[in-house]
């Protein structure tokens, strides 16, 4: 384009300025500059991830921010927020609109934007999944109510149990067969009235509320490798321009969506995939890489035994629930409340850390959301840019 | 039910066995305290002994029977309790004496509890077993609770239904579907705007269980606050909420979609999805939660913030839901024919504001509040972007083949169309208008308007109807013929002109802009005349070289010929307003029977009658066939 064509609009004129400006080599290396520093900056931001630092009280690393816990999650949430931020800047921010109608980007942002409405189903899926955690939680709290209570009787461990079973019972809803026989649950049957077996569903704690929130074909496990599939690296050695930014922080962005999935209740896991390639020569992508390793271990181990979930809280909180049950059935027999006594402290620890991170992280995807629906607006604003520039006002 | 919680009934002995020993030893005391034979000290010391005695029996008695009292008291409750285990009616079934006698059991036990739990010998065996028993049957009524309470709200959830919900229009709102460019003269938006106004009672909050039972929900309340089961209570009461208006969208033809899903809709599927959710948004927000807030404070609202978190709780997870969809269209790709769904969108949001804030008024409400105010205002962004870009498409609608006959153009009528339409909606528009830039730089248009003194809108519109004449002008060079063009741009432009005058927009674009507009289309029509007619008026023009019989009789067969050609076109073109086409056919007639007229006059002696083709008259008539959109032939005349 050159500045020749004095008949351009008033558009047209600013794009010239601008590839004026971009074209100057001075630029070029801030370019390549920024580019750097994004990838250490996403580098550092989940090496921290990975290794989170020994806090100044000792804390052991299994500690506050376990891999996989809440706390952890919303270290990831803003880790990604951080990265989000920065790669806008160097994609969009005193960008030539024309060089997004080029090979590679014009194949490169129709999928970038395709992956992000993806991640925005997943958002979605997601917050209903903490929500689904939030009544857990309430469930849990009930136990710990009852089991607090001293001296210890009956009554207690049965409102103990009742709560426990119904947390178990949802925390299995894929595979209903298995704990639905064993629940002692009072099904009371009102007969002779039409709600009977509604009413019969709600008392086991089967509300339909727990139940997914998209049409049941949608999967999260699809939407995963659809989002992956088409993640290529740049190809040849020297990954200039905007394709090594807009690789990157796909990465970035399949990772984390993988990794909500991997943890949270979401409709449809099965065949979720354990990894999605990164090739271990990019100096980036090693400590995401470590992450996806051992997250994808947890996930083998789990998905065998049918899961609700590999955050650490809920895997705990499972375990917790089935020790108590099985407490609650020997209960009779045995005077033995020590061990019960520790269970219970930790569940209700567990509770207290649900109580406090939930509700923040639940906003915090709604804030990923957001902040994916505002990027895509401006990307395509630029695209509509490069539109408008490529049919000539004839004015 | 806090009445009940009475005092211990008073004590009466029951141990009869211990009770006659210790009298017995009175007696005997007494009996030798009257002896003669006993002296002072002995006396003394007896009495001692009787007092002692007498106060042990006391606080024996009264332990021993605090105990049996209690054991009986539960007993009695627990009977009271048992006797519904096997029972598989509800309990307010058989009354609400029934009821408040359960109830009443409940809070027997919870009293005996309380009373064994602060009994200093609570640990003894006997005790212990007491409160085991007590917390069991306790449990049990709880569960009991719990399940009457989901039970009598399942059965008496009240089925009210929106008027609209039995009709079937939603699924196929044709009306609204009709594509604007084929619209004739019929505003496209009027029609499916608002179609579901005036149908919705949506002014009154419904009652969603029906208000007998709200007492005895609150009852069950109360007792299970009381005996601080309020977890489940919360759980269960809200859980049931939760779910009843997951049914409703089901109802309501909710569908939950996927944002993904729903981009990759076609336009006219996803418009009558809208139509759906508009109209659940409406109700669900106005009525349905507005009944279900005032059931939760009914039933929950003297335990302090409870109610507002259960309802905050129950109704967040649907609202998310239907804000998604929302966002999913503000997201969608813009096209002009979304913009009156989009403002319509807009519009129900905006207006039901304040209902969401006084509803999610309360601290843990806030996430719904602010969630819903930024839909409003990406809705907003998106209705003000695909006005902007619309204003773009005219001025860049690409001008490729011209319009046959001269007749109005699509576009002229799209966009006329479109902004007639868009008026109902001007009060919005003026708003998300308000200081946006009216993309004038597409258009370097002379604005001889002063448009200080007119809205956002007005100025908008006027830019686009200015992008619409620069477009239309573009076309008009697609004709070869330079009359046909000056037709054209007649047409096109008295439609507008028209179009403007016959509404609402007459308000916005004023008195000015007509003058000026229709200035523009009577100066088309005149270079039209001159176009076309001047140069045949010049052969019948007495120029002072008429007086030679052939160069007359030239000019004459010039004429001819020239009239003969016009009428062969020009009939074939259209003016579709009969006024404008009587108009322009008087004023040819004026000009051109005037000079024709004189002509014969002067010359027919020098043509020969019989040489001339047509009277005054006759071609009069002529003139009348021009303009009609059928081409027409003359006899050939200019080989006689």
């Amino acid at each position: 384009m050159r500045a020749t064509d004095n008949q351009g609009s008033f558009l047209n004129r600013i794009s010239i300025r601008r590839n004026q400006v971009v074209s100057m080599d001075g630029n070029h290396e801030q370019e390549l500059e920024d580019l750097e520093l994004f990838q250490k900056h996403v580098a550092d931001r989940f090496s921290d991830l990975l290794l989170p630092k020994p806090s100044s009280d000792g804390d052991s690393p299994s500690g506050a921010d376990a891999l996989l816990s809440i706390a952890w999650f919303r270290k990831l949430l803003d880790a990604f927020l951080c990265c989000e931020a920065e790669f806008k800047a160097v994609l969009v921010m005193g960008r030539d609109p024309a060089q997004f109608a080029k090979a590679p980007l014009d194949r490169l942002i129709p999928e970038l934007l395709d992956r992000a409405v993806k991640a925005l189903d997943v958002c979605n899926a997601i917050t209903h999944g903490v929500e689904m955690l939030r009544q857990w939680k309430k469930l849990a709290q009930i136990a710990v109510t009852a089991l607090e209570q001293r001296p210890i009787g009956e009554g207690q461990v049965r409102r103990a149990k009742k709560a426990l079973t119904t947390l178990l019972t949802s925390m299995a809803f894929d595979e209903k067969e298995s704990h639905h026989g064993k629940s002692t649950d009072r099904n009371w049957s009102f007969g002779r009235r039409g709600a009977a077996a509604a009413n019969k569903d709600k008392t086991a704690g089967n509300f339909r509320s727990l139940s997914w929130n998209f049409a049941k074909s949608w999967s999260a496990s699809k939407q995963i490798q659809a989002m992956s599939s088409n993640l290529i690296v740049p190809r040849g050695g020297e990954p200039t321009g905007l394709a090594l930014p807009v690789y990157v922080m796909s990465t970035v962005l399949v990772f984390v969506m993988w990794a909500l999935v991997a943890a949270i209740p979401c409709q449809e896991r099965t065949g979720l995939p354990t990894h999605f390639p990164v090739p271990r020569q990019l100096g980036w992508a090693q400590p995401i890489i470590g992450l996806q390793e051992k997250i994808g271990e947890e996930w083998k181990k789990k998905e065998k035994k049918g899961t609700c979930g590999l955050l650490e809280e809920i895997q705990r909180m499972e375990k917790l629930s089935q020790g108590l049950v099985e407490f609650a059935d020997g209960f009779q027999f045995s005077a033995e409340t020590d061990d019960m006594a520790a269970m219970v402290a930790e569940l209700a620890a567990i509770c207290e850390k649900m109580e406090e991170g939930l509700v923040p992280l639940q906003q915090q995807v709604r804030e990923v959301f957001h902040r994916i629906v505002r990027s895509r607006a401006e990307v395509l604003d630029v695209l509509d840019q490069v539109g408008k520039l490529s049919t000539p006002v004839p004015y | 039910m806090g009445d009940v919680m009475g005092d211990f009934a008073p004590i009466t002995p029951t141990n009869e066995c211990e009770e006659h020993v210790f009298i017995a030893a009175r007696h005997m005391l007494k009996a030798l305290g009257t002896s003669k034979n006993v002296s002072d000290d002995l006396r003394r010391l007896l009495a001692d002994v009787d007092t002692h005695l007498s106060r042990r029996t006391q606080i024996t008695a009264n332990m021993i029977d605090v105990t049996r009292e209690v054991e009986e008291q539960l007993k009695f409750a627990q009977e009271k309790i048992m006797r519904w285990e096997s029972n598989t009616s509800t309990i307010w079934a058989s009354g609400p004496e029934k009821a408040s006698d359960y109830l009443q059991a409940v809070y027997d036990i919870q009293r005996l509890t309380a009373s064994l739990r602060s009994s200093p010998s609570s640990s003894s065996g006997n005790q212990k077993e007491l409160l085991d028993r007590a917390h069991s049957v306790f449990q049990m009524a709880m569960e009991r609770l719990e399940a009457e309470l989901l039970h009598i709200l399942a059965q008496n959830q009240q089925s009210f239904e929106p008027e609209y919900l039995s009709f079937h229009s939603c699924e196929e709102d044709i009306v609204s579907n009709v594509s604007i460019v084929s619209t004739e003269d019929e505003s496209i938006g009027n029609t499916s705007r608002r179609d579901s106004s005036g149908t919705e009672s949506e002014d009154h909050i419904v009652d969603l269980v029906h208000p007998d039972l709200i007492s005895y929900i609150k009852s069950i309340a109360n007792v299970m606050f009381a005996s601080h089961y309020d977890q489940e209570f919360c759980h269960a009461f809200t859980n049931f909420w939760k779910d009843a208006l997951d049914g409703y969208f089901f109802a309501l033809r909710i569908d939950k979609l996927s944002i993904e899903g729903l981009l990759k809709m076609e336009w006219n599927c996803l418009n009558g999805k809208i139509n759906k959710w508009i109209r659940a948004v409406k109700y669900v927000i106005r009525v349905y939660l507005a009944g279900e807030k005032r059931l939760f404070d009914q039933v929950l609202g003297e335990f302090g913030s409870v109610y507002s978190t259960c309802f905050v709780e129950a109704s967040k997870g649907p609202m998310l839901c239907l804000l998604n969809f929302g966002e999913a269209v503000a997201i969608g790709i813009r096209r002009p024919e979304k913009l009156f769904k989009l403002l319509h969108m807009y519009e129900v949001l905006a207006d039901l504001l304040q209902d969401v804030d006084s509803l999610f008024s309360s601290e843990v409400g806030s996430f719904i509040r602010t969630e819903f105010h930024e839909l409003v205002m990406k809705l907003g962004d998106t209705v003000r972007a695909t006005f902007m870009d619309f204003g773009h498409a005219v001025a860049l609608n690409p001008s490729t083949n011209p319009c046959s006959k001269g007749v109005i153009h699509p576009l002229t009528k799209y966009v006329m169309n479109y902004i007639n339409t868009i008026v109902v909606y001007a009060c919005t528009l003026n708003l998300l208008l308000d200081g946006v830039q009216d993309g004038a730089e597409l258009v370097p248009f002379a604005q001889n308007i002063s448009l200080d003194n007119f809205c956002p809108l007005a100025h908008h519109l006027r830019s686009l109807t200015s992008y619409l004449e620069h477009n239309l002008d573009d076309k008009s060079r697609l004709y070869k013929d330079s009359s046909l063009k000056h037709i054209f741009m007649m047409n096109n432009i008295h439609y507008m002109v028209q179009k403007v005058r016959d509404s609402e927009l007459v308000t916005l674009f004023g008195g000015e802009w007509i003058r000026e507009y229709t200035a523009k289309f009577q100066q088309h029509a005149t270079s039209y005349e001159r176009v076309t007619w001047s140069s045949a008026l010049s052969l019948l023009r007495d120029d002072g070289n008429t007086s030679r019989k052939s160069i007359l009789k030239e000019r004459y067969r010039g004429f001819n010929i020239y009239l003969e050609e016009v009428y062969k076109i020009q009939t074939g073109w259209f003016i579709p307003d009969t006024e404008l086409r009587k108009d322009l056919r008087i004023s040819i007639s004026q000009n051109v029977i005037h000079a024709y007229q004189t002509f014969i006059g002067k010359n027919s002696s020098v043509i020969g009658e019989k040489h001339i083709n047509y009277t005054a008259d006759e071609l009069e008539n002529l003139i009348l066939d021009f303009f009609e959109g059928s081409p027409m032939r003359l006899p050939s005349t200019h080989n006689k």
